[in-house]
């Protein structure tokens, strides 16, 4: 009489298991290295509304050569969470676009109410610092809400 | 003496089995709700200060002028005519301008208390139709 299933049926002895033990350490390992090489930049929170733009492109620079000013809608002016004086942007852009290695990208951060006249002075300070590549940022506009307008 | 020796039942082991699903579980957590703030926005150079004012043929450029209501008027070079046009139309306009005449600038003057959109919008179309000479004026009458 043959065997059931011709003797084929020697089991393996290798474990069928995977080894469970080591996953939480990895888990928080990756946590806790993402936690570590997170940085955050602080800014206080601007309740701004930026223009919208069809053509809005994603910046390619990387971040530390990206200055950031805000235009608030009473013609504020913030550079890095300072408020600066309009009068005073130029010298205070002036060392940073040094410091930086003439790569200095200014984001121009303006309320979309804004009047121009602010805008207007803030790139004349910056060309007065030489600072001339610059963005002004919007928000990506689709061709649906374009039609309303 | 053999009283005190009674071995506890419970357990003394941290259960560690779940471990894993926890440390994961917060790893996704953290992933799906960190936004990246972008850098994005619509560039342009400005012209540097030491740059010599250069003149420049009135036939070479096409004045935009924003106004306060955010309407824009085209005037070109020497002809005071204006032509009231909207958003919609820049595009078309400027493409047509560049095809005719590649050293074209596009001029746009705002209204010193026009909002900072009707400039953007203009600046949108404009970028939109590859308009590579752009100058931002303040529109001073």
């Amino acid at each position: 009489m043959a065997k059931k299933g011709g003797g084929f049926e020697r089991k393996s002895k290798a474990a069928s298991e995977i080894p469970t033990a080591s996953m939480a350490d990895i888990a928080f390992l990756l946590l806790i290295f993402f936690m570590v090489s997170t940085t955050f930049r602080r800014e206080q929170p601007r309740h701004l509304a930026f223009p919208t733009a069809e053509k809005t492109q994603k910046m390619d620079e990387k971040r530390k050569n990206i200055l950031h000013l805000w235009i608030e809608p009473n013609g504020d002016v913030y550079i890095n969470d300072a408020r600066v004086p309009m009068e005073q942007v130029g010298e205070v852009v002036l060392p940073l676009y040094r410091a930086s290695e003439r790569a200095l990208l200014v984001s121009i951060r303006g309320d979309r109410d804004v009047p121009y006249r602010f805008v207007n002075s803030v790139t004349e300070e910056l060309r007065s610092a030489n600072a001339v590549r610059v963005f002004f940022h919007t928000d990506l506009e689709s061709r649906l809400t374009r039609a309303r307008r | 003496m053999a009283l005190l020796k009674r071995k506890s039942k419970v357990s003394d082991e941290i259960p560690t089995a779940s471990m894993a699903d926890i440390a994961f579980l917060l790893l996704i957590f953290f992933l799906t709700t960190t936004v990246f703030e972008e850098e994005k926005g619509l560039p342009i150079v400005l012209p540097e200060a030491s740059a010599m004012e250069q003149a420049v043929s009135q036939s070479n450029i096409i004045h935009f002028l924003v106004q306060v209501d955010g309407a824009v008027v085209i005037r070109r070079g020497e002809s005071q005519a204006e032509q009231v046009v909207s958003y919609s139309e820049i595009e078309g306009i400027m493409r047509q301008e560049i095809a005719n005449n590649p050293r074209i600038i596009a001029a746009v003057k705002t209204d010193p208390n026009s909002p900072y959109r009707h400039m953007i919008n203009v600046l949108d179309e404009l970028q939109k139709a590859n308009a590579e000479r752009v100058s931002l004026q303040l529109w001073e009458r």
